[in-house]
């Protein structure tokens, strides 16, 4: 029951892998009264191999795969993964596929930020902010099933560009969403993030100082909102990212109100960013010409009526030259995705590794939660975003 | 014929009418049916989604709470192997009935009632402890580290809110010049309504209320991200079903006496009411309704306290609230404004 | 780099300031109570359109297929397996070369379907097509193997006990999305 040297005092509180909040993982607490005296995330419930099974798979069959473990933010880290591919091949996608990519990221960014408040309020015991945040990402999953046809799972970017272009009219029906949410984000704001009661249990809780963010290598807004600007949009930006004007939010108190304050205030720059995209978007192709041109002739027009790319057989067995290596990193929802990835020759990776945000932040759990309370567990844990699918992989 | 006159005689008399009807069990359970309903449903609407529907579904699933309780009572109870059986199955029993209790102390009207005492106001007060013993008896018994953490809470927060609920309650019988529950709705009905004279105790008692009774925001006792579901982690079926009441059961008696403290009682009487003995009890069953609903309200706003924060807030804040709501009736009674 | 700081009022304990946020809390709550219309539909009474595009079970026209393979050879969940005409084995995936007629054709698993598209994206002869059927149930999960046979007969329809509403979704300033009645 009590940890060694401890003597009798403490108590083992098993919070998890079966704890409505605990997600996929398990919480081991060791708790003196109600202090957490430590507090030991015991990860891996989840994992499911990826990086083992995209050994196995094409380089295209990898796409979904990638998209399964961080669910929610499933195109920032297809972006990651198939700008690693395209580095490998050497090439590169059309401007147009650019733009669109980062149209879906950052749709993508609100999707995922609105589900991780939704689940920090309810692990607060707000139904009402876990219900609107739910609710109201269905908004951009109803444009992106729009866009690529699926809900969540889009593998929408494909080497060398994207699967379809732009369906009629969604530029009008985007800027309607944008202004719901703009509309929207006051009254979370008034029964939410100012509640007195949500104030009372974030602000100057879970503190990550500066030093400590940088030391530990937190990334994403759990380190921004202790002050330090890094974001991989703006430190090596990639696909539009070098066109588009945004901020990197910060915050410089640390506390879990700041972790969820960045997030709002990112949701804020998405909007912004995304409004940029759909009016400056650059004409012309979206598939890399060296594949479009082998899309079967008599597919052209179609692809160029509907917008939609038809797959040129060699998309199903890509083949990067001998001993080719690549790195890519994107700014997924949660943090920096980082991906490596090695080719044989042949037409499956040799080696792809994929060190995502989650992963990277689960060293906070012992850090943020040593002397705070039990009921503070959840209140850090949801302003961590950490979603344990992501981390174990 | 005799004997059904003899029967509604029995039944219509005011001892067996109050425990078992009105306040009592039958009304209670009725409470109960409709207020989770009701508060599933404002929380729905609040958060844009239906709720209950798909139970009788032209009246907006207002039976999904029936249909609720026939599951929990043909759901196995399970017992486990290492709770302490005796205290585990009487638990929930003990906590709803000894809840249930203080309403044979509440008066229906000015002549309707079971027990008319001089100090009906104590003894209500006394039996509404009792509840929060049985919460702490209950996460002890389940052999659960949730559930003990839970009772634990529970019993750090009755230690808490008990005094200040106790000071504003007695600030009022200082202010009305009595311990009598039918004598305060006689000096209101000639002066003033109870929360017109003392504010601040009134507001005292509302926020005690939500405390002692786990509405939100100080649904702690039970916190699900945190405990599970507290002290009633282990329970299933109709067990669990008794426990999850009870606390609804609490707010429905402490609803009964605000409004009979602070609201005017079963008064006004309308006039078509007069005439039954037990008429005006639906004034304050009215009152009583519509305070619960603000209560179940308070799920769609707030996120929930932590257990420090809200004996913090209690012991604080309402305590010396309460403290000065006794100053407030002084003042008042001093200034001539109760009659008294 | 520069970073802004996001600015936001904190007003710490001040109880003036807290009383303030009780009270728009619980106004926002009333609000919502009286004034801003319900979000959900009412499933399976309602039922979402699908747009133009979404990428639901498949349809399979076997006059088309070339038994070219590709679709199997692409799947990435491995749902799609070529098979030889009825009776014969199959569930050989990959199937790059049939090496004698009678020819292979796909059969799909939607056990293993995950709806990524790429069958359809990459089949040279447009056999392929996606559905907007998207709630299918089943009993059993050999049920969710179709053969080349059945699965030319198109994908399952969808029962609904009471005839749904159809409704269309349109995105609108105000309500978020508002369900536009089709048909
Ligand atoms: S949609 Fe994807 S998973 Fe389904 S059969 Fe086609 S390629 Fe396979
Ligand atoms: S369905 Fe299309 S891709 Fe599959 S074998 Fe037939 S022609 Fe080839």
């Amino acid at each position: 029951m009590s940890g060694a040297g401890s003597g009798e005092r403490t108590l083992e509180l098993l919070i998890g892998p079966q704890h409505p909040a605990s997600g996929h993982m398990r919480l081991v607490a060791e708790v003196d009264g109600d202090v957490v005296v430590r507090l030991r995330p015991d990860i891996g419930y989840v994992h499911r191999t990826v990086e083992k099974i995209a050994e196995t798979k094409t380089y295209l069959q990898t796409i979904p795969l990638i998209e399964r473990p961080p669910l929610a933010d499933t195109a920032n880290h297809n972006l990651g993964y198939v700008m690693a591919v395209e580095r490998l091949l050497g090439v590169e996608a059309p401007p147009r596929a650019q733009w669109l990519r980062t149209l879906l990221a950052e749709m993508n960014r609100i999707h995922s930020h609105l589900y991780g408040l939704g689940i920090h309020g309810i692990m607060l015991g707000s139904s009402t902010a876990f219900m609107w945040a739910f609710g109201d990402r269905e908004i951009m999953i109803e444009m992106a099933k729009r866009l690529t046809g699926a809900r969540i799972t889009y593998s929408y970017m494909i080497p060398g560009g994207v699967r379809r272009d732009l369906p009629p009219g969604f530029a009008e029906e985007m800027e309607k969403a944008l202004r719901y949410l703009e509309r929207r984000l006051p009254d979370y704001d008034r029964i939410f993030f100012s509640n007195p009661v949500t104030r009372a249990r974030l602000e100057g809780v879970g503190v990550l100082t500066r030093e400590d963010a940088i030391r530990l290598g937190v990334v994403g807004p759990n380190l921004r909102a202790s002050g330090v600007a890094y974001d991989v949009r703006r430190a090596r930006p990639y696909a539009a990212y070098p066109e588009l004007d945004f901020q990197v939010v910060t915050r410089s108190e640390g506390d879990s109100m700041a972790r969820m304050l960045v997030r709002v205030g990112e949701i804020r720059e998405s909007i912004r960013m995304i409004r940029q995209i759909l009016a400056r978007m650059p004409d012309g192709p979206i598939l890399a010409e060296r594949y479009a041109k082998m899309i079967p002739p008599k597919w052209r027009d179609y692809v160029r009526e509907t917008g939609r790319i038809k797959f040129p057989a060699i998309l199903a067995s890509l083949r990067p030259p001998k001993g080719a290596e690549a790195v890519s990193r994107v700014e997924a929802a949660r943090g920096e995705a980082v991906f490596y990835l090695v080719s044989d020759g042949g037409p499956r990776p040799y080696r792809m590794r994929m060190v995502t945000p989650s992963l990277r932040n689960v060293v906070l759990f012992s850090h943020l939660t040593r002397g705070c309370r039990v009921a503070d567990i959840p209140a850090i844990y949801g302003s961590l975003d950490y979603f344990p699918p992501e981390a174990d992989r | 014929m005799g004997a059904l006159g003899w029967i509604l005689g029995l039944l219509l008399s005011p001892w067996v009418f109050v425990p078992l009807i009105y306040p009592g069990l039958v009304s209670a359970f009725a409470v109960l049916l409709f207020i989770i309903w009701f508060e599933r449903k404002l929380a729905a609407k609040v958060q844009r989604r239906f709720g209950p529907y798909y139970v009788l579904r032209h009246l907006g699933g207002a039976t999904q709470l029936v249909a609720d309780l026939i599951r929990y009572l043909f759901a196995e109870p399970i017992i486990p192997e290492e709770a302490d059986a005796l205290a585990f199955v009487m638990g929930p029993a003990l906590l709803f009935g000894l809840t249930l209790l203080p309403v044979v102390a509440i008066p229906v009207s000015g002549t309707f009632y079971a027990i008319r005492s001089d100090v009906s106001l104590l003894i209500v007060l006394a039996l509404l402890t009792l509840g929060a013993a049985m919460t702490l008896i209950i996460g002890w018994a389940g052999n659960n580290k949730f559930s003990l953490i839970g009772g634990l809470r529970e019993g750090f927060l009755s230690m808490a809110y008990e005094i200040p609920l106790f000071v504003a309650a007695l600030s009022m019988a200082a202010a009305y010049g009595t311990l009598d529950l039918v004598d305060m709705v006689e000096v209101q009905a000639e002066t003033a309504w109870g929360v017109a004279l003392n504010p601040l105790a009134a507001f005292v008692f509302l926020v005690i209320s939500f405390l002692a009774t786990s509405r939100f925001p100080f649904e702690i006792s039970e916190a699900e991200s945190e405990l599970v579901m507290g002290p009633f982690t282990e329970y299933s079926g109709i067990m669990y079903g008794l426990t999850m009441g009870a606390s609804y059961l609490k707010y429905y008696v402490l609803c009964l006496l605000f409004s009979i403290m602070f609201l005017g009682g079963w008064e006004p009487v309308p006039p078509q009411l007069a005439a039954v003995p037990f008429g005006p009890g639906v004034v304050v069953f009215a009152k009583a309704l519509a305070l619960m609903a603000l209560g179940v309200f308070l799920r769609a706003v707030y996120p929930r306290y932590r257990v420090d924060q809200a004996i913090r807030l209690a012991w604080h804040y309402l305590l010396p609230l309460s403290v000065a709501s006794v100053f407030v009736s002084m003042g008042a009674a001093w200034l001539g404004l109760t009659g008294a | 780099m520069g970073g802004v700081e996001e600015v936001g009022g904190r007003g710490g304990r001040n109880p003036v300031v807290s009383l303030w946020g009780h009270l728009k809390a619980v106004g926002t709550g009333l609000k919502y109570l009286i004034a801003v219309p319900r979000m959900t539909v009412k499933y399976p009474d309602e039922v979402i359109e699908l747009p133009d595009g979404y990428r639901g079970m498949l349809i399979y026209h076997q006059d088309l297929c070339i038994s070219c393979g590709l679709c199997a050879t692409i799947c990435p969940a491995n749902a799609i397996k070529m098979y030889l005409p009825s009776g014969g084995g199959g569930g050989e995936g990959g199937g790059e070369k049939p090496e004698t007629p009678p020819k292979r054709h796909p059969g799909i698993d939607y056990a293993r379907c995950i709806f990524c598209g790429f069958c359809v994206d990459i089949c040279p002869t447009g056999a392929l097509e996606h559905s907007k059927v998207h709630d299918a149930a089943y009993e059993r999960v050999e049920d969710m193997l179709y053969r080349p046979e059945e699965f030319a007969a198109g994908p399952p329809t969808v029962e609904f006990e009471r005839p749904p509403k159809r409704l269309r979704p349109v995105m609108d300033e105000r309500r978020g999305i508002s369900y536009e009645p089709v048909g």
